[in-house]
């Protein structure tokens, strides 16, 4: 598996007003929308963990990343970066319209989908309580509130949606109980990954339709078809 | 007898760092490791615990995860044939129920030529009498080892090393850190903030003689040294391996 060498070279206020960092590192190492690079500082040699990053936009030489991040990282940290890891977004071809749906803190890790989907044509609408001064006009923004009534316009659905969140998901999206999504969905799903795919150690299991799913390896994202929610 | 445990390098990963058999794909120094313990394994399937599984706290965080696992026999059917390739002996981690289901777990394990020794988990109320019980059942053919909690192991090692154990290793402190709801959770404990724990741990087990696998809070080779000179005959490595070093 490989890994890269990276460094925090920036932090900024991302457009919804949550953190971002920006990681130089090789291309390889900028992970897919909704895939993540586990990050680790070597001169942090007491540091737990290694941390997920997700992109929210690739840009040249590297990549900004969702927080969080450890508060000890700060401009020049140097990083090693291993993956990109588990499973992302899929886009098909197929795909004319595209709608996202930030049920979490902040839109930051559906961005680069809706980039993708804009350099393709589609149409993009996005969901979101959060305020995007300076978003890409090309990308529709309405309050959560609409998703419901707009659930039959798009091809595909994207969620970013706290795992804690899953069993509510459909209130959420203002389905009946009975009542059949009317689109294709993949969900993005935050959770911590404290063994990033290395330990099977279950922290992130996801109930699937087929048994117990680990987000680390066979997601963070999953098609919601497949969940059990 | 400790003898059928002395790997060819002092180091291991513990039971639940590294899945269910040895990855030649992952980041790790394979070279420098000893033996492979697996994930912990039941007789049944076991399912994830529900709700928050992760809290950090300053130098570790708190795991709670039920040891979800497919159940002994969907191991077996899907690691033996990767054990059989190992370079390195492999060691299964049981968490039985009962006496008598440790007993035929470690008699099904007896039959498969490649798995070295047993290690075996305790429920966390476990007493003396439980333990003793429980290591008599696993003892056979196999060298046995007592994982006990790094916080009661003085007090349970001369059960279990009676009872027939080969060596006693130290398995993560239970610990309880309060929600933002306010609600408890509680599990095991992991991180760099436990070494001191887990050293004095070792120095103990080691100066009454006992055989002991260190574990618990080893984040650099200086630990890890540390623990070998203080007398465990070997050491092992849980949430450190995560980072992917």
């Amino acid at each position: 598996m490989a890994t890269y060498p990276g460094r925090v070279s920036e932090v900024r206020l991302g457009l919804g007003g949550e953190l971002q960092a920006l990681i130089a590192c090789p291309p390889a190492a900028v992970p897919p929308a909704g895939r993540y690079m586990s990050a680790r500082a070597p001169a942090e040699a007491d540091a737990p963990l290694a941390t997920p990053l997700f992109l929210t936009q690739p840009v040249q030489g590297g990549f900004w990343a969702a927080s969080p991040w450890p508060p000890s990282w700060i401009p020049g940290t140097e990083l090693v970066l291993r993956g990109p890891l588990g499973r992302g977004f899929d886009l098909p071809q197929s795909v004319s319209r595209l709608a996202l749906a930030a049920l979490g803190a902040s839109p930051a890790r559906l961005l680069p989908l809706a980039l993708a989907a804009v350099e393709r044509n589609c149409a993009v609408t996005l969901f979101t309580t959060a305020p995007l001064p300076g978003l890409a006009s090309n990308i529709e923004i309405f309050p959560l509130d609409a998703l419901g009534e707009a659930l039959s316009w798009p091809d595909l659905l994207a969620i970013d949606l706290p795992l804690e969140r899953l069993p509510s998901l459909r209130t959420l999206l203002g389905l009946s109980a009975t009542q059949l999504l009317p689109c294709s969905a993949q969900v993005l799903l935050d959770t911590p990954l404290p063994c990033a795919g290395i330990g099977e150690c279950g922290a992130c299991a996801v109930p699937s339709r087929r048994g117990t799913r680990l987000a680390c390896v066979d997601g963070p994202v999953f098609s919601l078809e497949g969940l059990e929610w | 007898m400790v003898s059928d445990l002395l790997f060819a390098h002092p180091l291991a990963n513990a039971a639940g760092s590294l899945g269910f058999a040895p990855e030649p794909r992952l980041p790790l120094e394979w070279g420098q490791m000893g033996a492979f313990f697996t994930n912990p394994v039941s007789l049944q399937p076991r399912t994830p615990a529900h709700g928050t599984h992760y809290l950090p706290f300053p130098g570790g965080f708190l795991l709670h995860t039920g040891y979800p696992n497919p159940g002994l026999e969907a191991v077996l059917r899907r690691s033996v044939p990767r054990w059989q390739r190992s370079p390195l002996p492999v060691i299964v981690h049981l968490l039985g129920q009962g006496s008598d289901e440790l007993a035929s777990m470690t008699l099904r394990l007896e039959a498969i030529s490649c798995v070295a020794g047993v290690e075996i988990g305790f429920p966390k109320e476990a007493g003396v009498e439980l333990i003793k019980a429980f290591v008599q059942a696993a003892c056979g053919e196999l060298p046995v080892i007592a994982r006990l909690p790094l916080d009661q192991a003085d007090a349970l090692a001369p059960a279990a090393l009676a009872a027939g154990a080969a060596a006693i290793s130290l398995g993560a402190p239970r610990g309880v850190l309060p929600l933002p709801s306010g609600r408890l959770l509680e599990g095991r404990l992991y991180g760099p903030a436990l070494f001191p724990q887990a050293m004095a741990a070792v120095r103990s087990l080691a100066q009454a003689g006992f055989p002991v696998i260190g574990a618990g809070g080893v984040y650099t080779p200086v630990h890890a040294q540390a623990m070998l000179a203080a007398g465990a005959f070997a050491v092992q490595l849980d949430a450190v391996l995560w980072r992917g070093d």
